[in-house]
C-alpha cells in the first residue's frame, strides 16, 4: 500500500500531504488536516453537507478520491473569511438567521458562493436551484434563500 | 405593555459565527491523540436468536485493540420507566429488528474497525418475525419480548365524561380509520460521540439533545456515581427528539472500550445506519369517532390508536400518553375516550418525533371534523371557528389553558386574499387542480411529565463585569441558546455580547431534563430568569448600600445601574461588578434559579392534568397544486397563523415555524420507510424523501401575541405546533383540490392518481 | 453480517496517462482487479457500500486528455468524449442549440455538485433504466464508440443496455466517445422527468421525445422511455403510429396509450408498475405537445 504525495493550493495557499489511496477528500480535509469546518451527512453524495470548492467548482467532497486534490486549488469554508472579517456571505447568514443547527451550513455557503461567483443576480429561482442539492432539516430554506439574496445585495455593493 | 430592551428583538443567533464559519465543533470533529475507532456490527436477521458469536479472527487483526459483545454488559437494560427497562447496549440472546447491534471492534483507524466487524462470526437462527402491530396483536403472532403478553408494549386508556350517551345524542356520527406514514426524524448529524474513561470517570463529547438522560444511562450502565460521568456537549447537528434524547450503542460500546484500552474512542454512525437503526416516528393506526350536532359542535370524541412500537418500548409509554392526553385540545370535547395500544413488532425502534403522539391523532381528527363539516354544509374555517376553545379554559381531562390565540389566529387566515379568493378559478380543464386547507392545532410546552423534569440555571459574574451564563439546557439547533441569553442580559440591563454562555458539561452545568416538548425557552427560560434575578439582587444589594435607597428602586437597564426616578444616582454596569466583587477580600456573586415545577400532581396513567405548563395553538393555511394526471403535488403557500404566546427572539421563531412546517409537508407528502418483513428498502436519502430548496412553499409567519402569565416574558412554545398543524393543512388541501379525502400519510402522487381515476370511474 | 461502511476499501490507485495505458492495464488484470472511474458519483458510493467488491486498483480516466472534449461539426454531428462532466454537457452552446433534449436530460440529473463531477459516459455506463441522459440518447440515436486493446466499435444506444447494471461492454472495454447525429431536420426534443420531488429523485418515469413535423403530418417520430421497463427503450409501435398522421391531439393521445402498453416497469418502493405504464402515457402526451409548441 502505497501512500501518495500530493501538492495543491489550499484556501490560498500551498499544501502538501501524502495521502492513503482510498482517503476521500472529505477525510483528507477533515482528518488530515483537521479542518472539520465540512461535514459529513451522508457520505453519498445525496446531502450536500461536503460541498467544498475544487478547481472552481463545488463538488461532494465524500465522492472525490484524495489524491485528485494534487495540482488543483481547493477551498473550504475555512477559506472564507479575510482574517477577521466574515465573507459577506457568511455575514448575511448570521444576520438573516439562515442556519440553526448549522451542520448543513459550510456546505450551503460553498454552494452559495460558487452560484453568486458565477450569477452575482440570481433570481429566487436560480437560487433554489443552486443550493438544490442542499439537504436542510432546520429550516425550511425560506431563510437560506433570504440570506443569499441578502448576501448578493451586499456584494453588489461592494463592486 | 413592558418595553424591552432585548426581548422580543430579532437578534441574530449568538452562535451563528461559529457555524457560519465552520469554526462549531460538532462530536464528529473532535479529535484525540491516541484516539481508537469502534465500530459497530448488525444483524443480518430482524429475528433470530444468537447462538454464538466468535470474535477469535476479529481480535486477531492487527490493529484491533478490543472487541465487546452483549454479554460485556452483564445483562444491563435500560427504558424510559422501572418496568419498560428491556433495551441492551447490544443484543444479547436475541436480536428483534434488522441491523440490531450485536457486537462492536475498537481499532486504530475506522478501516480496520470496519474490516474487523466482518471477521466477527455470529451464528443465528431465524425466528419468524412480525412487522404489522395489528398482526402482532393476535393470539400466535411471534412474540418480540417474552415479559408481555400479545406484544402489548404499553397501553393508555382515558375516559372522560360519557362518549356513548354523546353519540346517541349526537345529529351525525362519524367512524373513520386513520393512518400515519413511517417516517424519521431527518436529522443531518449522523450521532458520534469521542469516549474517554480515566481515573476521573467518563467523559464522553456526544451529540445529545439530553446530556443529563445519557449521564444517567451511563452511571446506571456503568456503576458509577453521577458526579463521575460528564457528558460534554457540543454543537448538535439537528435533533427533533428521539434519537438523541437517547443513548445508543455506539455510546455504551465506546465507552466500554475506552475502559478497557484506556484510550478515547470515536464512533461515528453512517447516515444509512441512521435510517435503518435510530429511533423513528411511531407508525400509528388511529380509528377515530367523533359526534356532532347539526350546527357543528362536536359532542364527543372515542379514539382507538394502534402503534407500531418496533423492537423496543424507549420512550414509547410517553409516545402514546401524548396521543390522548391534549385531544381534548384545542376545540372544545366534552366527552373523550381513548384507547391507545403500543405494540411490539420486528422493525426499527419507534420513538419521539417533534410533536410526538399529538402529531398522530390531531391529523386524524382535523381529518375528521372536516369531513363531518363537509357533510353538515360548513366550510373549514366555520366548522373550526365553531368550536374553537378560547381562554380561559379547562378540559374535562383538567388541562387548563390561560392563553389560546386560535380563534384570533384562525379569523386571520379567513381574512387572508388565500382563503377568502380560494375558489376563484377553479373547475377548468387545466392541468392543476387548486386546492387550499386550513387546520388548527395545539402543542404542549413546558413538558414535565416523569421524573427529573426540572432546568437549572447558574449566572456567574465576573469581577470585570462581564457574565457568565451556565445552563444545563442544550440547543440542538432550535436557538435556544439566543433566547436565553437574551433572558439574561434582559435581566441585567445588558446587552447580549456581554453573557457568555457556557454550554452543557455535566460536571460542572447545573441539571436540566434537555431538549424536548418544548421546555426550553419556557423551562430553562424560567430558571435562566431567576438566577439573573439572584445577581441582580445581589448586586442591588450594593448599589442601595451605596446610595442609601431600597434596593427595590434600583434599575438595571442599558448597561446602566440607577435608581429610578433620581437620575444622577447612576453608575455603570461594570463599576457596580467591580465594586461588589472588590468589597472586602472580595466577593464572589453567583446567582442560582430552577424552574418553577409547580406541585400540581399529573395523573399520568389515566390522561388527566398537565403535560406541559402552556399550551400553543397554530392555525395554517396551505396551498397548492395537484397535478391531475400525475397527482405530482406542489405546495404554493403557507401562512402559519401561531400563538407562542410572546416570541422572545422574533426572527428564530420565524425560522422554527418555517422548518417545522416544511418538516410537517415533508411527513405529508414525501416520507415513507418502505419496509419488506424489517428491512427498509429506501434508506438513503435519495429514497427516503425529505423536502429540498426547490419543494417549498412561501411561507408566512404571523405571530398571534397572547402573553402567556406562566412563561417568561409571556412565552409559550413556538414551532412544535407548526409541525403539527403542516399535515392536516396539506391534507385539506389537497382535499379541497381534488374532492378526496386521503386518510393515510404520506399521500404521495400515486395515491392521488389512483383514487381520481377511481372517483372518475365511479361518475362523482 | 451487517457492517454499515463509512470509508472505502483498501485500493491502489492509478492515473494513466493516455488511452493506451489504460486499456493496456484493463487487458492485463483479470476481471474485477481494476475498476474505472470518471466522476466517480455511482462508483465511490457502490464502493463505499461494498456493492461493487473491492477491486485492487482504482483506475481513474481524468489522467487522458484525448477523452476530455464536447465537439460539433457538420459532418460528425455532436461527439462527446468519456470524460465530458454532465454540466459541461448540458452548458455547452452546441448542445443547447441544437441537442435541447440532452440538455434537459442532464440538467435533471441530481444537483450541481454531481452535475460538476459526473460524466454524461458514466451516465451511460452505470445501466440503470432511469438513467436521465438515455432517453434523450436513445431519442437522438446515438452510437456508442467502445474501445478495448482489442480495437474499436461502434454500438448503438439501443443495443448497449443488456440489463440491470448491465451493458455489452466486454471485460477492459471502456466507452470512449458518444457520437450523435443532427437532430432531423426541423425536429424538437423535449425530456420530461417524472419524481415525487422537484429535484434528487430517481426518475419514476423519464420520457424523451424528438419530433419533426412536414405539413402538418408528423415525419419523424422518436420516443425513449426510462425507468419504464428493465433497461431504457424506445417505443417503436407509438412512433409507428404517429409517423404519417395528421398532428393532433387525437395521434398524440393514441400514441401515449400505445407506449404505455410497451411498457413493462416494475414496482419498486418508489411507485408501482401500475402508475409507472399510467405515466408513460401521461407523459408521452405531454413530452409531444411541449416539443410541439417548442421552438425549433
Amino acid at each position: 500500500m502505497e501512500m501518495r504525495k500530493i501538492k495543491f493550493t489550499l484556501n490560498g495557499k500551498p499544501c502538501e500531504i501524502e495521502v492513503k489511496p482510498w482517503r476521500t477528500l472529505l477525510e483528507m480535509i477533515r482528518e488530515d488536516l483537521h479542518l472539520t469546518g465540512t461535514k459529513e451527512g451522508c457520505g453519498e453524495g445525496e446531502c450536500g453537507s461536503c460541498t467544498v470548492i475544487l478547481g472552481g467548482k463545488t463538488v461532494n467532497s465524500c465522492l472525490v478520491p484524495a489524491v485528485e486534490a494534487d495540482n488543483q486549488e481547493l477551498i473550504t469554508i475555512e477559506g472564507l473569511p479575510e482574517g477577521d472579517k466574515l465573507h459577506p456571505i457568511q455575514e448575511a447568514f448570521v444576520n438573516k438567521a439562515g442556519m440553526q443547527c448549522g451542520f448543513c451550513t459550510p456546505g450551503v455557503i460553498m454552494s452559495a458562493k460558487a452560484l453568486l461567483d458565477k450569477t452575482p443576480a440570481p433570481s429566487e429561482e436560480e437560487i433554489r436551484e443552486g443550493i438544490a442539492g442542499n439537504f436542510c432539516r432546520c429550516t425550511g430554506y425560506t431563510k437560506i434563500i433570504e440570506s443569499i439574496q441578502a448576501a448578493a445585495e451586499m456584494m453588489k455593493g461592494d463592486k | 405593555m413592558e418595553e424591552y430592551s432585548v426581548i422580543g428583538k430579532r437578534i441574530p443567533r449568538v452562535d451563528g459565527r461559529v457555524k457560519a464559519t465552520g469554526e462549531a465543533k460538532y462530536a464528529a470533529d473532535y479529535e484525540m491523540p491516541g484516539m481508537l475507532w469502534c465500530k459497530i456490527l448488525r444483524s443480518p436477521y430482524a429475528h433470530a436468536r444468537i447462538l454464538n458469536i466468535d470474535t477469535s479472527r476479529a481480535e486477531r487483526l492487527p490493529g484491533v485493540k478490543a472487541v465487546c459483545t452483549g454479554k460485556d454488559f452483564q445483562g444491563w437494560r435500560w427504558g424510559w420507566m422501572p418496568q419498560t427497562r428491556d433495551e441492551p447496549p447490544l443484543a444479547v440472546d436475541k436480536v428483534r429488528y434488522l441491523a440490531e447491534a450485536v457486537a462492536a471492534v475498537a481499532a486504530v483507524d475506522e478501516d480496520t474497525a470496519e474490516e474487523a466487524t466482518e471477521l466477527i462470526k455470529v451464528d443465528y437462527e431465524e425466528l419468524p418475525g412480525v412487522f404489522e402491530a395489528e398482526e402482532a396483536m393476535q393470539e400466535g403472532a411471534p412474540q418480540v419480548h417474552d415479559y408481555v403478553k400479545n406484544n402489548l408494549s404499553v397501553d393508555f386508556h382515558m375516559d372522560f365524561g360519557d362518549v356513548e350517551k354523546a353519540f346517541r345524542e349526537s345529529y351525525l356520527v362519524h367512524e373513520d380509520r386513520f393512518e400515519t406514514g413511517r417516517c424519521i426524524t431527518g436529522y443531518l448529524e449522523p450521532p458520534a460521540a469521542v469516549a474517554l474513561w480515566d481515573s476521573t470517570g467518563i467523559t464522553i463529547w456526544a451529540a445529545k439533545q439530553s446530556p443529563y438522560f445519557v449521564y444517567r444511562h451511563l452511571a446506571d450502565c456503568f456503576k458509577l456515581p453521577l458526579n463521575k460521568v460528564r457528558v460534554v456537549q457540543p454543537f448538535i447537528g439537528g435533533g427533533f427528539g428521539g434519537t438523541k434524547n437517547d443513548s445508543l450503542a455506539g455510546d455504551f460500546c465506546s465507552v466500554l472500550f475506552s475502559k478497557w484500552t484506556g484510550k478515547p474512542v470515536k464512533f461515528v454512525y453512517s447516515m444509512k445506519e441512521v435510517l435503518m437503526t435510530c429511533r423513528r416516528r411511531h407508525n400509528m393506526i388511529i380509528y377515530n369517532k367523533m359526534g356532532m350536532q347539526k350546527d357543528g359542535t362536536i359532542t364527543a370524541m372515542q379514539s382507538r390508536v394502534i402503534a407500531d412500537g418496533g423492537a423496543y418500548t424507549a420512550i414509547g409509554p410517553l409516545s402514546m400518553y401524548l396521543t390522548g392526553a391534549i385531544s381534548t385540545l384545542p376545540y372544545k370535547l366534552p366527552n373523550f375516550k381513548h384507547d391507545a395500544y403500543r405494540i411490539f413488532t420486528n422493525n426499527p425502534i419507534s420513538a419521539a418525533m417533534r410533536g410526538h403522539g399529538v402529531t398522530h391523532t390531531r391529523f386524524a381528527a382535523e381529518l375528521q371534523m372536516e369531513m363531518m363539516a363537509e357533510q353538515l354544509g360548513l366550510d373549514p374555517l366555520e366548522i373550526r371557528l365553531k368550536n374553537a376553545v378560547t381562554a380561559p379554559h379547562e378540559t374535562v381531562n383538567r388541562v387548563k389553558v390561560h392563553s389560546a390565540g386560535l380563534v384570533e389566529g384562525l379569523k386571520t387566515l379567513g381574512e387572508t386574499p388565500q382563503w377568502k379568493d380560494k375558489d376563484q378559478g377553479k373547475g377548468g380543464e387545466e392541468q392543476w387542480l387548486q386546492g387550499v386547507g386550513l387546520s388548527g392545532t395545539c402543542y404542549l410546552g413546558g413538558a414535565r411529565q416523569r421524573g427529573h423534569q426540572s432546568c437549572g440555571a447558574v449566572v456567574r459574574l465576573c469581577e470585570d463585569g462581564t457574565v457568565d451564563y451556565l445552563t444545563g439546557a442544550t440547543d440542538c439547533g432550535q436557538g435556544s441558546d439566543t433566547v436565553l441569553v437574551q433572558i439574561v442580559a434582559e435581566e441585567l440591563g445588558l446587552a447580549v455580547e456581554d453573557i457568555d454562555i457556557k454550554r452543557v458539561d455535566t460536571a460542572v452545568t447545573p441539571c436540566d431534563a434537555g431538549s424536548y416538548g418544548s421546555r426550553v425557552t419556557v423551562l430553562a427560560g424560567e430558571a435562566a430568569k431567576r438566577a439573573a434575578q439572584d445577581v441582580k439582587e445581589q448586586l442591588a444589594k450594593v448599589a442601595a448600600a451605596g446610595w442609601q435607597v431600597a434596593p427595590e428602586e434600583i434599575v438595571f437597564k442599558d448597561r446602566k445601574v440607577f435608581v429610578k426616578g433620581t437620575p444622577g444616582k447612576a453608575m455603570s454596569f461594570d463599576k457596580l461588578a467591580k465594586t461588589a466583587c472588590y468589597s472586602g477580600s472580595g466577593a464572589v456573586i453567583i446567582g442560582k434559579g430552577y424552574s418553577d415545577y409547580g406541585i400540581e400532581v399529573l395523573d399520568f396513567e389515566r390522561g388527566a392534568g398537565m403535560p406541559g405548563t402552556s399550551f400553543s395553538f397554530t392555525s395554517q393555511l396551505t396551498a397548492l397544486d395537484v397535478d391531475r394526471e400525475t397527482g405530482f403535488v406542489k405546495c404554493k403557500e403557507m401562512i402559519i397563523a401561531h400563538d407562542c404566546g410572546r416570541p422572545l427572539n422574533p426572527i428564530n421563531v420565524e425560522a422554527q415555524n418555517q422548518g417545522a412546517a416544511i418538516q410537517g409537508m415533508g411527513q405529508a407528502l414525501y416520507e415513507q420507510f418502505v419496509m419488506k418483513q424489517g428491512q427498509t428498502m429506501n434508506p438513503n436519502l435519495a429514497g427516503y424523501k425529505m423536502p429540498l430548496s426547490l419543494d417549498i412553499p412561501r411561507i408566512e409567519v404571523i405571530d398571534i401575541i397572547t402573553d402567556d402569565t406562566t412563561g417568561p416574558y409571556g412565552a409559550k412554545e413556538a414551532s412544535e405546533g407548526a409541525h403539527v398543524s403542516a399535515p392536516p393543512s396539506v391534507a385539506s388541501a389537497i382535499h379541497d383540490a381534488t374532492g378526496i379525502w386521503f386518510k393515510e400519510q404520506p399521500i404521495t402522487p400515486e395515491k392521488i392518481v389512483m383514487a381520481l381515476r377511481k372517483k372518475k370511474e365511479k361518475g362523482c | 453480517m451487517v457492517t454499515f461502511n463509512r470509508r472505502l476499501p483498501r485500493f491502489a490507485y492509478v492515473k494513466p496517462a493516455s488511452l493506451g495505458e489504460a486499456l493496456d492495464l484493463l487487458q492485463d488484470k483479470e476481471k474485477g482487479r481494476v475498476q474505472v472511474y470518471a466522476g466517480g458519483t455511482d462508483v465511490i458510493p457502490r464502493l463505499k457500500a461494498r456493492l461493487i467488491p473491492p477491486p485492487e486498483f482504482l483506475l481513474d480516466l481524468k489522467g487522458i486528455p484525448e477523452l476530455d472534449y464536447i465537439a460539433y461539426d457538420k459532418d460528425k454531428g455532436l461527439r462527446i468524449g468519456a470524460l465530458a462532466t454532465i454540466a459541461a454537457v448540458m452548458n455547452h452552446a452546441a448542445v443547447q442549440g441544437s441537442f435541447g433534449i440532452l440538455a434537459q436530460g442532464a440538467h435533471s440529473i441530481a444537483s450541481t455538485q454531481i452535475q460538476n463531477r459526473g460524466t454524461i459516459a458514466g451516465n451511460i455506463c452505470n445501466a440503470i433504466p432511469s438513467a436521465d441522459s438515455v432517453p434523450a440518447l436513445f431519442c437522438l440515436g446515438a452510437k456508442l464508440i467502445c474501445v478495448s486493446s482489442r480495437g474499436e466499435r461502434s454500438i448503438g444506444i439501443e443495443d448497449f443496455f443488456t440489463g440491470l447494471r448491465q451493458t455489452v461492454l466486454g471485460p477492459g472495454e471502456l466507452l470512449k466517445e458518444i457520437q450523435i447525429p443532427d437532430m432531423p431536420a426541423g425536429g424538437r426534443g423535449v425530456y420530461i422527468k417524472l419524481g415525487t420531488r422537484s429535484r434528487m429523485d430517481l426518475a419514476v418515469v423519464g420520457v424523451g421525445v424528438v419530433v419533426a413535423v412536414s405539413d402538418g403530418l408528423f415525419r419523424d417520430v422518436r420516443i425513449g422511455l426510462g425507468s419504464a421497463a428493465p433497461k431504457p427503450i424506445r417505443a417503436p409501435r407509438a412512433e409507428a403510429a404517429l409517423r404519417g398522421q395528421k398532428v393532433g391531439e387525437q395521434a398524440i393521445a393514441e400514441a401515449g396509450r400505445i407506449a404505455a402498453e410497451e411498457s413493462s416497469p416494475r414496482s419498486s418502493h418508489r411507485a408501482s408498475a401500475e402508475y409507472r405504464r399510467l405515466m408513460v402515457e401521461v407523459l408521452v402526451k405531454r413530452a409531444l405537445g411541449q416539443a410541439l409548441k417548442a421552438e425549433e
